[in-house]
């Protein structure tokens, strides 16, 4: 059974349409790189899936569990919304890290207060997962000591100490620096060697073609091409030709 | 040099009981603004329209015109229109209106900076806590409520240091304050008269007590400045 399907989701903001009808799956342990010109939906998709943003219509089906229906009128409650958001953890492009708290703390946060597991066991997996982003060293800084680069892989480790099924990025270089790019990349790329189910918004068409098992190309709120990575070598649409050669 | 040292246990005595008077007003209207600005700051963000317009327009009424005049209006105003002193005779009235005053104007001032560090924490924060499973009140309380704080203590501070010198202004509707206390020797009181150096001495009191919420201030800002906001 596909871990992930996404079945005509629409979104409109206004007279925006915004989504105009998404369709795909994702297998356990796969890489889907989401790649289209700015505006045409991605990030939009991702709130969807996080349940920031609701669709107009469609369904959002998690390993079989229907978690999103627009067909169904009843608004979830707060508590059942946050039940759904765990299946996915989402890496946002400016970070977001909580300034007030160490490496240690921002890893911990959620899982403590949620009470996931005992104190100790929480941190010590924290600890591993900070030493699995190569931050060791740091882990009892604060945000505002680190680089981008660094602000980064300790957002991908707090995302991953609430053990999510999907881990969603949304553009996670495209705030930084272009030398603190490998770090990152280098961190997501171990992730996918160990099989983590990922869903990557990029604009890092040579690491998307690397890394992905499937790559999306939005356009204009729809799919406008799909398929293996080798599509970026050998486009189909017209559209996917003009958006690589931007490049 | 001999007069001013008889003079000066009489005076310090009359000026420590003025001051105490100020510490009061000082007192009392921190402790009524400051909840009732966070009320008024809710309101002027609210997402229901005629509310924050009618609370906006007050803020802006307030702000707008001088704490003096607010204090003349609470104080005669009720008198002029119901022909009777709503607030009661003597120094207990007169403090009962200036407290009135001063919260309400302190209150607009504070929510103001309230909003400013409520509206100041980035969106993102909010929304990082949600995809981790937080709750709104674990969000607000474990993750924002801090980083507002950060932001409001150093414009809080200012104003506040503000407020030990506007006290001064409840003296137009003669509440005996440590001004009024001073002045009170030039016009003749306990057997000084012509006496200036009591005025310029209140200086004194309003220098110390101001350094001391300086370095207050200072301190819990430094407490907080471990992170940037
Ligand atoms: N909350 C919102 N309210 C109104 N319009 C929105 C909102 N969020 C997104 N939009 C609009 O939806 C469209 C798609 O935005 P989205 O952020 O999903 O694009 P994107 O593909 O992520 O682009 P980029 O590559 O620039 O990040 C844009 O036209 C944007 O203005
Ligand atoms: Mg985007």
């Amino acid at each position: 059974m596909a871990i992930l399907e996404v079945k005509n989701i629409c979104k409109s903001f206004g007279r925006n349409h915004v989504l105009r009808g998404i369709d795909f799956t994702l297998e356990q342990g796969e890489v889907l790189s989401i790649i289209g010109s700015s505006g045409s939906g991605k990030t939009t998709l991702l709130r969807c899936l996080n349940s920031l943003e609701f669709a107009d219509e469609g369904q959002i089906v998690v390993s079989g569990e229907t978690i999103f229906d627009a067909a169904v009128n009843k608004r979830p409650s707060e508590a059942q919304l946050r039940q759904k958001r765990l299946h996915f953890g989402l890496v946002f492009q400016n970070f977001n890290l909580f300034p007030q708290y160490s490496v240690l703390d921002n890893v911990t946060l959620a899982p403590r207060l949620l009470k996931k597991d005992s104190r100790e066991a929480i941190e010590k997996y924290a600890l591993e997962l900070i030493d699995s982003v190569g931050l060791k060293d740091k882990v009892n800084s604060y945000p505002c000591e680190l680089s981008g680069g660094q602000q980064q892989r300790v957002a991908i480790a707090r995302a991953l100490a609430m053990k999510p099924n999907i881990l969603c990025f949304d553009e996670p270089t495209s705030a930084l620096d272009p030398e603190l790019t490998g770090e990152v990349l280098k961190v997501i790329r171990s992730l996918a060697d160990r099989n983590m189910t990922m869903i990557i918004v990029t604009h890092e068409m040579a690491f998307a073609h690397d890394v992905s098992d499937k790559i999306i190309f939005m356009d204009g709120g729809v799919i406008a091409e799909q398929g293996a990575p080798d599509i970026l070598d050998h486009p189909k649409s017209e559209r996917l030709q003009a958006f690589l050669t931007s490049f | 040099m001999n007069v001013f040292f008889e003079q000066f246990p009489v005076v310090f005595q009359a000026l420590n009981v003025g001051f105490l008077q100020t510490l009061k007003l000082f007192g009392i209207t921190l402790l009524g603004a400051l909840p009732l600005g966070l009320v008024i700051s809710f309101g002027s963000m609210s997402k229901f329209k005629p509310l924050s317009a009618v609370v906006r327009t007050l803020v802006w009424i307030i702000r707008g015109t001088p704490l003096m005049l607010q204090l003349l209006i609470i104080f005669y105003f009720p008198g002029l229109v119901f022909g009777k002193q709503l607030w009661g005779g003597g120094e207990g009235g007169r403090f009962f209106a200036s407290a009135i005053a001063f919260i309400i104007n302190y209150a607009c001032y504070f929510s103001e900076i309230y909003r400013g560090g409520i509206q100041g924490v980035p969106h993102g924060q909010q929304e990082a806590g949600l995809v981790l499973g937080l709750s709104r009140s674990q969000i607000f309380f474990k993750v924002t409520l801090l980083q507002m704080i950060k932001r409001i203590v150093p414009p809080m501070s200012n104003e506040i240091i503000t407020l030990v010198k506007d006290t001064s202004l409840a003296r137009i509707i003669a509440l005996q304050e440590v001004i009024w206390a001073g002045q009170a020797f030039m016009k003749g009181s306990q057997g000084i008269s012509g006496a200036i150096w009591p005025l310029f001495f209140t200086g004194v009191y309003y220098l110390a007590f101001s350094g001391i919420l300086t370095l207050l201030f200072g301190w819990i800002e430094k407490k907080l400045s471990y992170f940037k906001a």
